[in-house]
């Protein structure tokens, strides 16, 4: 827990029961969420956060599935991004910033005391709204810097550098002019190499804000294939505005809202039920566009 | 938050509209094709069968519509629940506005004789009353989305079921004496009203869909 408000934590909102990933799994008879045999996935348990004396998000419990993408949405201001920000401990750069319950990865809190930021980053990695890729570094530098900030060595790096960037779906189209720039690419060509980079360091989970906001028709069903294709492997966590999006690439779809106080997760389901049968008239209200 | 959509909303209203106007259509169709029919009214009967073609139209029309809203709204949730069922509910009142119209055109084939004898005609006359009270609630349902009712609907039917079997047996007693051409008639026309009823037990189920997200068992 990372917290320099020891008295908003006391008194934090625990009214809210959201319904975890698990439940609805139990609840619906299906397999559950965490048993694929690709690991243990995700967990968060009474996520709440602040920044100063605001109350952003309030008692987010959430089960993430290994190899499944989940959906965020919801308005503007309902916590989303914060919310996964706070997986992989980006929430506490920004100066009095606050987190309160637990984010278990493989069943370890990563906000156990004398835990490796950086490590965790490593396990957990994100893509942003905006393609970040280094102006100054070639296309294969941009890919492997994340192996060399975290000094990790690999035997072959022209293997990594190729996987990484087939599993982006970029490789084809620069396998002959990695030496050029990264700045050089379209943006649609630039996420996805800001995806290799964080895949280079293969990371368990992938968090993605807003991953495709500023990308064309095109470039962004070709981000949403390679999503598709990473969730074999990965655990994924996309925040959106496109609910098409989050209906064509997520496995389940949580929609938070805040109601004038702190964001809280409305529902949480299989994504083909929040698009035909949510179980919450605000969640059916947001979904067919009737407020946002 | 404020609500939005309204002119998506104004959409999905007037495709109710449109249903429940030709749930109406179809209702006029079947009352003059069974009076048509029992009052052996050649005028009538053409006029019923002229009509089959608007009330076609009029379907098409619901239907090129709500595929302009899909494309170009993406609905979701009770919205897209709401424009499929209407497609589907559509189908059925064309359905039903053909059965008024092959009832018509017995009625026409038979006239100047009467295709129904005379100790038939109290129980065909309470066949087309009962099809004409079911289509006139199922009206009601699809304005009012009224669950409760849709249940109703699928009620009243068995009325319609038991005067259809009732003629079934009247058909197959020995002592009939119409012979088979009228028997044929009799038969068919008394299919078309158990069909045409059936039909609006659909549409009735639909609505209950639309609202629940659940199928009426």
């Amino acid at each position: 827990m990372t917290t320099s408000h020891e008295n908003e934590k006391e008194t934090m909102d625990t009214t809210v029961k959201p319904h975890s990933l698990a439940d609805v799994a139990q609840a619906k008879s299906v397999k559950a969420p965490g048993t694929r045999a690709l690991g243990t996935g995700l967990e968060t348990r009474g996520v709440h956060a602040w920044f100063g004396k605001h109350h952003a998000l309030s008692n987010i419990s959430l089960d993430f599935a290994a190899g499944t993408v989940t959906a965020l949405i919801g308005p503007s201001g309902c916590g989303k991004s914060t919310f996964i920000r706070t997986i992989n401990r980006m929430h506490e750069f920004i100066p009095t910033a606050a987190m309160a319950g637990e984010v278990l990865l493989d069943g370890k809190d990563v906000y156990a005391p004398g835990t490796d930021v950086t490590k965790i980053r490593l396990q957990i990695g994100m893509v942003f709204q905006k393609p970040n890729p280094f102006p100054s570094m070639t296309i294969g530098e941009n890919v492997l810097s994340g192996l060399k900030l975290a000094q990790i060595k690999v035997d072959n790096k022209d293997d990594l550098l190729e996987e990484s960037l087939e599993r982006a779906g970029l490789w084809s189209e620069v396998k002959d002019r990695l030496g050029a720039h990264g700045g050089s690419l379209s943006g649609g060509q630039q996420q996805r190499l800001c995806i290799a980079r964080a895949l280079a360091v293969r990371p368990q989970v992938l968090l993605m804000d807003e991953p495709c906001s500023a990308l064309d028709p095109g470039s962004t069903l070709r981000i949403e294939e390679t999503i598709r294709h990473l969730s074999d492997t990965m655990t994924i966590i996309i925040v959106t505005h496109n609910m098409q999006q989050a209906a064509r690439v997520s496995d389940y779809t949580a929609f938070f809202l805040s109601d004038g106080g702190p964001g809280q997760m409305i529902e949480v389901a299989p994504t083909s039920e929040i698009f035909s049968r949510p179980q919450d008239q605000r969640t059916e209200n947001y979904v067919t566009g009737r407020f946002g | 938050m404020a609500l939005i959509r309204s002119v998506f909303q104004d959409e999905l209203d007037s495709i109710s509209q449109s249903l429940v106007d030709l749930t109406a259509m179809v209702s006029e169709s079947m009352s003059k094709a069974t009076t048509a029919l029992l009052s052996c009214d050649l005028k009538l009967a053409e006029e019923v069968i002229a009509a089959d073609l608007k009330i076609d139209d009029y379907q098409h029309d619901i239907d090129s519509r709500i595929i302009d809203i899909i494309a170009r709204q993406q609905p979701v949730a009770s919205d897209l629940r709401a424009l499929v069922t209407a497609l589907r509910m559509g189908s059925d009142l064309e359905r039903m506005g053909d059965l008024a119209h092959h009832v018509a055109k017995i009625a026409r084939m038979r006239y100047p004789d009467a295709a129904v004898p005379t100790e038939l005609v109290e129980t065909i006359t309470a066949m087309g009353k009962a099809a004409i009270k079911i289509t006139d609630k199922t009206g009601v349902v699809i304005s009012t989305r009224n669950t409760e009712m849709a249940l109703e609907v699928e009620r009243d039917d068995d009325e319609i079921d038991g005067l259809h079997r009732q003629l079934i047996g009247v058909l197959i007693e020995p002592t009939w004496t119409h012979g088979i051409e009228t028997a044929i008639d009799i038969t068919l026309l008394i299919r078309y009203y158990e069909r045409y009823a059936d039909h609006a037990v659909s549409i009735s189920r639909r609505v209950y869909f639309l609202v629940t997200g659940k199928f009426a068992s």
